[in-house]
């Protein structure tokens, strides 16, 4: 489980980046991808690629044809305007499971119950799409949606379930291994393994470690949380360092 | 002259007397308070309370300070703020998410409270005023030295140019100084107290049509989001005839244009086509200075770094440092003759930190956690619905106590905050993934 801390969250700098240009009233930046990034949307909307974006696409198809010549043109004439682009409309989130500032349950239902999964990729999709094209609030259509209504075990299953499958299954793979090892080193068995108080500890450790430690880039984030924390309380302390050195100064 | 000093607060209450301190030689302690705002003027009426000779000098007694101008009930009472120096009396506050999901901070505010709006112009002369009256010298002036003295007996001399006599550059002998001049402070630089990273907070003041000031009679709101801060928030906050937006942020400071314009987009149609009136930005520290007692000089308010994080509160706690920094200086000063770094230590800094690191760091924490990402953020707004939540938010904001609340309802409200950080997170982790995939699809 990560926190969201700044470490585990994206960047918003790089992203906003090659985004700016859409933003209203943004100064824009000669970003090189934002056109590709355009094309890139329209190809894959005409292409209707992914089945699970076929649902969205017709509704938001419409919205990127004229956002991408709005947006070039903002493009063009950014140096020459004023701050406000009024001109250019940011194109509004929409999406026809997207009822009254809450996602229509009734519209995910398959077979007769309905598919969280589902619901988890609409409110996924219609972040990223706030992020990217950020809304005013609007006081006739205030957002309800609140994430506690997709129950724990959907949340369980399509997230917890296939890491909680890949780590055991690592842990067994080494787990099988250093006992063969062990005993072919020392000729203690497996039973015998577990009943040593050294090798209960080794093995609490290595699952407390598996917890906080999956990949290799963990370390390094795990460092920088403990780093990021302890700075401010370091703040804190530094005017306290100088009590032995400096003495008590007239 | 015999003057009692009270303050007090929800938790205790400390009534302390002072009395005119004859000191070393017999003469009373010459202090230099340097900065005019909550924090000197504090520290002036302290130390005038109890005696000492206070200078109070102040480089544009007329300004106006940028600030979102909010200040906690418990301000009201410890400072003896007259009402009628309050311009709003806030009780409804939204924060706003990037998903635009929003938390109506009004349910749960105990009946008669409120977050007091003030103008700093107005504030900072009355406070500047009761110091005066309790004894201060006001100093019109600009300091632009000080001598730091050689031996433990020799006074420090503040060097600075008179407002009044037309710029003729003036000398202050005094036992000791207390810098309160705020976010760039020339005392802090003179005597070396180090640097503090600072966020830039901007902001503009705009005049609403009177209907659409009426949606923000009683109304704060604070908005959320990347596309707004990186690391803070960004908010409209009204005043006493126009809304001020704004937002802050330490680690994007180049892109504070882009920023605003953020603001003003999402708030739009509620502060739509109106223009500002005015445009301000100022440096707010981010963390205390390395050094915050050098000396006999002690730093107080923005100049020590007082500023909270996650909510940006600096005039409480500047005002509360300035007074506390003044009562240990008359009282060392009554008790021993002199004014020492140890004993400043002591008697100012081990008491600040005491009462107030907990709730620093814990506001730092929350911080890190939920001002981190637009996930966290989504995390911050769906947990602030709880009443629960914002029972004790308004406690230890209004209050500045922080509370132990029912354990039961303490371990609650980990679940539902582990829980909501959880969900919010996933949620993060998919948007990222999702425009992995676009890139790739690009490609």
């Amino acid at each position: 489980m990560a926190m969201a801390t700044s470490t585990f969250s994206p960047r918003p700098a790089s992203r906003a980046g090659s985004l700016k240009p859409l933003q209203a009233g943004a100064k824009l930046h000669p970003s090189l991808s934002f056109p590709r990034f355009r094309a890139g949307r329209l190809a894959r909307a005409a292409a209707g690629e992914a089945p699970v974006e076929v649902v969205e696409a017709p509704p938001k198809e419409v919205e990127p044809t004229p956002a991408a010549s709005n947006g070039a043109a903002v493009k063009a004439e950014a140096p020459t305007k004023a701050v406000e682009v009024e001109a250019a409309p940011v194109p509004r989130f929409r999406d026809g499971r997207w009822v009254n500032g809450t996602w229509d349950l009734k519209q995910f239902e398959k077979g007769g119950v309905v598919d969280w999964d589902a619901v988890i990729d609409a409110e996924a999709r219609r972040r990223k799409w706030l992020e990217d094209y950020p809304e005013a609030t609007n006081t006739d259509e205030a957002v309800v949606f609140d994430t506690s209504i997709v129950p724990w075990w959907a949340w369980m299953k399509r997230f917890h379930l296939p890491e909680a499958e890949k780590l055991n299954g690592r842990a067994a793979m080494i787990g099988f291994f250093m006992a063969y090892f062990v005993d072919s080193l020392t000729g203690v068995g497996l039973v015998d393994q577990m009943g040593n108080f050294f090798c209960k500890t080794l093995l609490f450790v290595a699952v407390a470690g598996v917890l906080f430690i999956r990949k290799n880039e963990d370390l390094d984030s795990l460092k920088k949380i403990i780093d990021e924390s302890t700075f401010y309380d370091k703040q804190w302390q530094a005017t306290w360092q100088e009590d032995s050195p400096a003495g008590p100064k007239k | 002259m015999a003057s009692a000093v009270s303050c007090h607060s929800p938790a205790r209450i400390s009534i302390s007397c002072s009395y005119s301190a004859p000191g070393r030689g017999g003469r009373p302690l010459r202090v230099a308070v340097v900065g005019g705002g909550p924090a000197g003027a504090s520290a002036a009426e302290a130390l005038a309370s109890a005696g000492a000779q206070a200078f109070l000098v102040e480089r544009s007694p007329a300004g106006a300070k940028p600030c979102g101008g909010a200040i906690p009930l418990c301000m009201l009472d410890e400072f003896a703020i007259p009402p009628e120096l309050i311009d709003r009396r806030v009780t409804r506050m939204h924060v706003l998410s990037p998903s635009n999901l929003v938390a109506d901070f009004s349910r749960t505010l105990p009946p008669g409270a409120h977050v007091p709006m003030v103008r700093r112009e107005v504030l900072d002369s009355f406070l500047r005023r009761r110091a005066a009256d309790a004894g201060a010298t006001l100093v019109p002036g600009l300091v632009t030295s000080l001598s730091v003295p050689t031996g433990p007996a020799d006074p420090y001399l503040i060097h600075y140019i008179s407002s009044e006599e037309k710029g003729r550059r003036e000398v202050l002998e005094v036992d000791a100084v207390v810098g309160a001049d705020g976010a760039n402070s020339r005392v802090a630089r003179e005597v070396g107290a180090g640097e503090y990273a600072t966020a830039i907070a901007f902001q503009e003041r705009i005049e609403l049509p009177d209907d659409a000031m009426a949606y923000y009679d009683e109304l704060a709101e604070m908005y959320v989001g990347g596309d707004l801060t990186p690391d803070f928030y960004a908010w409209v906050f009204p005043k006493r005839d126009h809304v001020a937006v704004g937002t802050f942020t330490v680690g994007a400071k180049r892109d504070i244009k882009r920023l605003q314009a953020g603001i003003r987009a999402r708030a739009a149609p509620k502060i739509a086509e109106a223009a500002s009136v005015r445009v301000e930005a100022h440096p707010i520290p981010d963390h205390p200075r390395p050094r915050r007692v050098v000396g006999r000089v002690a730093l107080v308010g923005d100049a020590a770094g007082y500023v909270a994080r996650c909510t940006g509160e600096g005039i409480y706690f500047a005002a509360k440092s300035g007074r506390l920094c003044g009562r240990a200086m008359a009282e060392e000063w009554a008790r021993t003759g002199a004014v020492t770094e140890a004993g400043l230590r002591k008697n100012y800094l081990r008491r600040w930190d005491d009462e107030f690191t907990l709730m620093f760091r814990f506001l730092d924490l929350l911080q890190r956690v939920f001002y981190g990402g637009n996930a966290g953020r989504e995390a911050l707004v769906e947990m602030c619905a709880d009443e629960y939540v914002q029972r004790r938010t308004f406690e230890s904001y209004l209050y500045k106590q922080m509370v132990a609340g029912e354990p039961l309802g303490d371990l609650r409200l980990l679940g539902r905050t582990v829980a909501s950080m959880v969900r919010c997170g996933i949620l993060g982790r998919e948007v990222e993934r999702l425009r992995r995939l676009d890139l790739q699809l690009l490609a």
